[in-house]
């Protein structure tokens, strides 16, 4: 008895030949992007975000850079590092992918970076942690975030300047590599600030019960309550600290925030008297901002964008101004002419190491407003000032960005 | 340092009072109908979207605190006759992993309803700031959630020593098959346990709003605190759930003042100080 | 005879691979294979439910990952995460089958999340909620290709193994306490025993199965030590057909084909994945295998009247 008829084995081998051609190469006449974000899971809200913004950047240059089409495509990182990284790789093998963007969560993002390095693709990542232009730096990626040490000392500096009087903090930190390096950034410029840090608590990933730290804080009576913690973890604490009434009486600085996509989970009570440090916020005033807040807001009926778009925006642009600048679609030749780039983009100026492929940028540091004085729903907060100081030499862990 | 252990034991309560809610549902569900309810998680966060829209649309929190638990007890109650029971005939394990699947789909929902962002709520007006007694500062509505829990707790006490049903439900849970051979309908029993389960839960993430606000995964965030709390008390103790609860709050309002990164560990640590000296739990019989 | 069409259906599969997905992707199904058919152990012969899997697989991965960042070369790096694992799983097990089934499935749930939290907290070791990144790959594996040979060929040994336990008195005694644990007790077995011989063997094979995970992307990242991730595994099983040794395989496959195109169409495609979970439960509690084998089954009867008609 046969285990297979005659027929269903002409059939079988004729898949198996017709599977192989799905496999064969696609002639390059398109430039393939790799847009991965986390659409579902935690942080599905600013996966969603980010996608946006990356979409006003692409359809700005209609989809065509040098001449090609660009092929642009988007995968769920769920926020795990083991599935972004099984879906990064696929892509590159199936999709003939060269330029990867995202996601959201650094432990994912440095997951990412390795395999961006060993298939030799470029990678532009925004987000918290150092080490993408730091630690794990290598030839491929590169950090549009604003460098934490940069943003640590906007922070300081700009929180003193809204107020003057205030000379004891107090410090929150997510309980992380990223927290404990902000952290100790924090505590080694406070004085060049007449600042002094007064206590200091850490606190898990994902923590959201803070009563117990607002106490102890709170019984140290500090001048200003002075967080290293991002998203949901810095929301709560913000809430309970209005529940506990230290705010609006004494400020709040969120140090590492998204802006908009924070203060917007707030209730306008709990939003009193807050000091937001952010990469991004919609109402940077350059012409290609306005131009990306205006496109923006179309796709989301009127909701400005904050960091997670602006990130999405961000990275994409700077892909795209690589490859306008090098006339190239090469990784190598878009990462050579990034390399050292000077010029204007919507946050402003910039420049790009080229040793460590940090972007030196503005750090936005703002200054919430009374509901009294929001000139529409939208309107939480305004920038006081920024700041672009670069990390000194000596403190970034880059040491060698290695070679193609 | 009076003021950092009076608040601490106050925030300890109030945080363990959540937790008891949470846990003395699961725990019923638990003892009477034999299943980890893999979806109460997602009542507790439809408890709290639930309260969230309601307020919403009336402007009263009380209303809202009212309403979003006896809407939770319904989709509970869907679960459990549409679900739960037709499972009864396959082996126990299904049941279990069929709420876990609508624990997935529901939290899914609650996206599609409510989008991926979250929200924040405000407790009512006449709860909002906290009061000066002189050594401590203290929000009212932490103070109010304290006395509101312990007086349902009560209620719940009541209920199950005082009445007749709350008799039949702690025979089911010591012992299932004598309730049915004494003529009571079990699956009449089995559907008022669910409902009051996922009531608890609902209620607990109602009440959790003003402190920690609404995201679509708060759900799954607290579901392994739910079955650490059974552990810890042993299966079918509703006293032990309660003091389980309240225990973990204070531990982890006693770790904040003295190891603060520890605020989780100290959790599985004391269930794992659980498991190897007490494997019963603290009230387990069984 | 039956048994003959599927292990040269897995054969064909196996060689098929490597061109129906990207290398990664197939080294990781046949990794997650091992992880269910082994789980199958557990949960469709013995009729054990844990939900713990991942914890085992989590900790292999790690100190496979640890081992081999060490410098030290794969053929150490697999037998001795392999032997922590049983050693995490004797301990583990001995807790959890001391009580009654549903005791059974709380513990192994909590100690997954506990093991998590370790792997959290303890970031010297695991790199917290970064993971374990940048672990070398032995030379002769950093091909992707002879990488997916040499985890085919573990699978496949492992898969020789199963199926000689499976096949022994020790299969059916995990087989009469799943169907009668008071029969099997009075009978003379330490039913307890048993079950935690089969949750260690079911919990050893992952662990192995994580020693290679952490070879194809070099890493051992913290989401897969987590409970979901128990889940996720639990899902494969019995997607695939718990019925069937070899009927996980199917599941495995299912999973990932489902989660990553779906993934592609629909931001909310968990809803899918729980969807389908639901349904196998309530109606396809065989999973894909039972329902393959019905086809077959009525394919055969259809074949059979046909022949009977020609014949008359």
């Amino acid at each position: 008895m046969l285990i297979l008829s005659k027929n269903t084995l002409k059939m079988f081998f004729i898949t198996f030949f017709l599977s192989l051609f799905s496999f064969a190469s696609i002639a390059k006449d398109t430039v393939n992007i790799l847009g991965i974000y986390p659409f579902s899971g935690p942080y599905a809200d600013s996966g969603e975000l980010q996608a946006k913004g990356a979409l006003v950047a692409l359809e700005e240059v209609g989809y065509k850079i040098n001449g090609k089409k660009i092929k642009y495509i988007t995968r769920d990182s769920e926020t795990k590092a083991s599935v972004a990284a099984r879906r990064v790789q696929e892509a590159i093998d199936s999709e003939k992918i060269d330029f990867v963007v995202g996601p959201w969560s650094s432990g994912v993002a440095l997951a990412i970076t390795e395999v961006a390095k060993k298939n030799k693709v470029m990678y532009y990542f925004s987000g918290g942690t150092e080490d993408i232009s730091g630690k794990k730096c290598h030839k491929y990626a590169f950090m549009w975030a604003a460098n934490a040490w940069t943003a640590m000392d906007a922070n300081l500096k700009i929180f003193k300047k809204a107020h003057p009087n205030a000379k004891k903090i107090y410090l929150f930190v997510v309980d992380y590599a990223f927290g404990w390096t902000l952290q100790k950034y924090v505590e080694n410029l406070a004085g060049k600030y007449g600042l002094e840090v007064v206590g200091v608590d850490r606190h898990p990933l994902g923590h959201r019960e803070y009563s117990t730290f607002i106490t102890k804080a709170m019984s140290k009576k500090p001048d200003a309550i002075y967080m290293i913690n991002f998203g949901l973890d810095a929301i709560s604490a913000v809430r309970q600290m209005h529940n506990f009434g230290f705010t609006p009486k004494k400020p709040v600085v969120m140090s590492w925030s998204s802006g908009m996509e924070e203060l917007i989970q707030l209730d306008p009570a709990m939003r009193s008297n807050l000091i937001v440090g952010t990469n991004y916020y919609s109402s940077i005033d350059t012409p290609e901002n306005k131009a990306f807040v205006k496109a923006y807001k179309k796709k989301t009926n009127g909701i400005p964008p904050g960091y997670a778009p602006g990130a999405g925006y961000g990275l994409m642009k700077m892909v795209l101004l690589g490859m306008k600048k090098s006339g190239s679609t090469d990784p190598k030749e878009v990462i050579k002419t990034l390399e050292g780039m000077k010029g204007k983009a919507f946050f402003g100026d910039f420049e790009i190491n080229p040793n460590n492929h940090q972007t030196i940028r503005p750090f936005f540091v703002l200054k919430t407003k009374p509901e009294s004085e929001m000139k529409n729903k939208y309107d939480f907060a305004d920038i006081v000032a920024v700041s672009s100081t670069e990390q000194p030499k000596n403190m970034n862990m880059c040491k060698n960005i290695g070679n193609f | 340092m009076t003021f950092l252990i009076i608040s601490q034991i106050l925030n300890g309560l109030g945080l363990g009072m959540l937790y008891a809610l949470v846990g003395v549902g699961l725990t019923l569900i638990l003892g009477v109908l034999n299943i980890p309810n893999f979806a109460h998680g997602v009542l507790y966060a439809l408890g709290a979207y639930f309260a969230y829209t309601i307020a919403s649309l009336t402007g009263s929190f009380y209303i809202a605190i009212l309403i979003a638990p006896l809407l939770v007890v319904l989709v509970g109650f869907l679960l459990e006759s549409k679900g739960v029971r037709r499972l009864y005939s396959a082996h126990h394990d299904y049941q279990l992993l069929f709420l876990f699947a609508c624990a997935l789909i529901i939290q899914e929902i609650i996206i599609i309803i409510w989008g991926t962002v979250g929200f924040s709520l405000l407790p009512p007006p006449n709860l909002s700031g906290a009061i000066d007694f002189g050594i401590i500062i203290y929000p009212k509505y932490r103070l109010a959630l304290i006395a509101f829990t312990i007086f349902i707790i009560s209620m719940l006490f009541l209920f199950f020593t005082k009445t007749n049903y709350g008799a039949i439900l702690r025979a089911g849970i010591e012992n299932r098959d004598m309730v049915k051979v004494l003529g009571i309908n079990i699956n009449k029993v089995f559907l008022f346990t669910f409902g009051l389960g996922s009531y608890l839960a609902g209620l607990a993430g109602a009440l959790a709003t003003p402190i920690f606000g609404l995201t679509p995964s708060m759900g799954m965030d607290i579901l392994p605190i739910c079955f650490v709390i059974v552990v810890i008390a042993g299966l079918g103790s509703i006293p032990g759930a309660v003091i389980a609860g309240i225990l973990i709050g204070l531990s982890q309002g006693a770790a904040t003042i003295w190891y603060p990164e520890a605020t989780n560990v100290v959790v599985y640590l004391m269930m794992g100080l659980t498991i190897i000296f007490r494997p019963q739990g603290l009230f387990g019989t069984r | 005879m039956k048994k003959y069409y599927t292990y040269i259906a897995l054969l064909i599969f196996l060689i098929l691979g490597p061109f129906l997905f990207s290398h990664a992707t197939i080294s990781e199904i046949i990794v997650y294979s091992i992880v269910a058919v082994a789980t199958n152990i557990m949960l469709g012969y013995t009729g054990l439910l844990s939900f713990g899997q991942a914890m085992f697989f989590g900790t292999g991965a790690y100190i496979s990952g640890l081992i081999l960042k060490a410098g030290l070369p794969i053929f150490i790096a697999i037998p001795v995460s392999t032997i922590s694992t049983f050693i995490l799983a004797s301990i583990v097990g001995y807790f959890c089958v001391k009580r009654t089934g549903l005791y059974f499935i709380c513990l192994s749930f909590a100690f997954n999340q506990m093991l998590y939290f370790i792997a959290y907290v303890w970031v010297d070791v695991t790199g917290g909620e970064d993971g374990l990144v940048a672990v070398p790959r032995p030379e002769f594996l950093t091909n992707s290709l002879s990488l997916y040979i040499f985890i085919t060929l573990i699978f496949l040994i492992c898969l020789f193994a199963l199926r000689r336990v499976v096949s022994s008195p020790l299969g059916l005694v995990f087989q009469l306490i799943r169907e009668n644990p008071s029969r099997a007790s009075s009978i003379g077995y330490n039913v307890k025993f048993f079950k935690m011989i089969s949750f260690v063997i079911a919990s050893t094979f992952t662990g192995l199965a994580g020693s290679l995970y952490v070879m194809i992307h070099s890493m051992a990242p913290i989401d897969q030590i987590h409970w979901l991730k128990s889940g996720d595994i639990i899902f494969m099983t019995l997607f695939g057909g718990v019925g069937h040794f070899l009927g996980p395989i199917l599941g495995v496959i299912g999973y990932i084909y489902l989660s990553d195109t779906l993934s592609i169409i629909w931001a909310r495609w968990p809803l899918l994945m729980g969807l389908l979970f639901a349904l196998v439960v309530l109606y396809f509690r065989g999973g894909i295998a039972e329902l393959i084998e019905n086809l077959i089954k009525k394919y055969k009867i259809f074949k059979k009247g046909l022949d009977d008609e020609k014949s008359s």
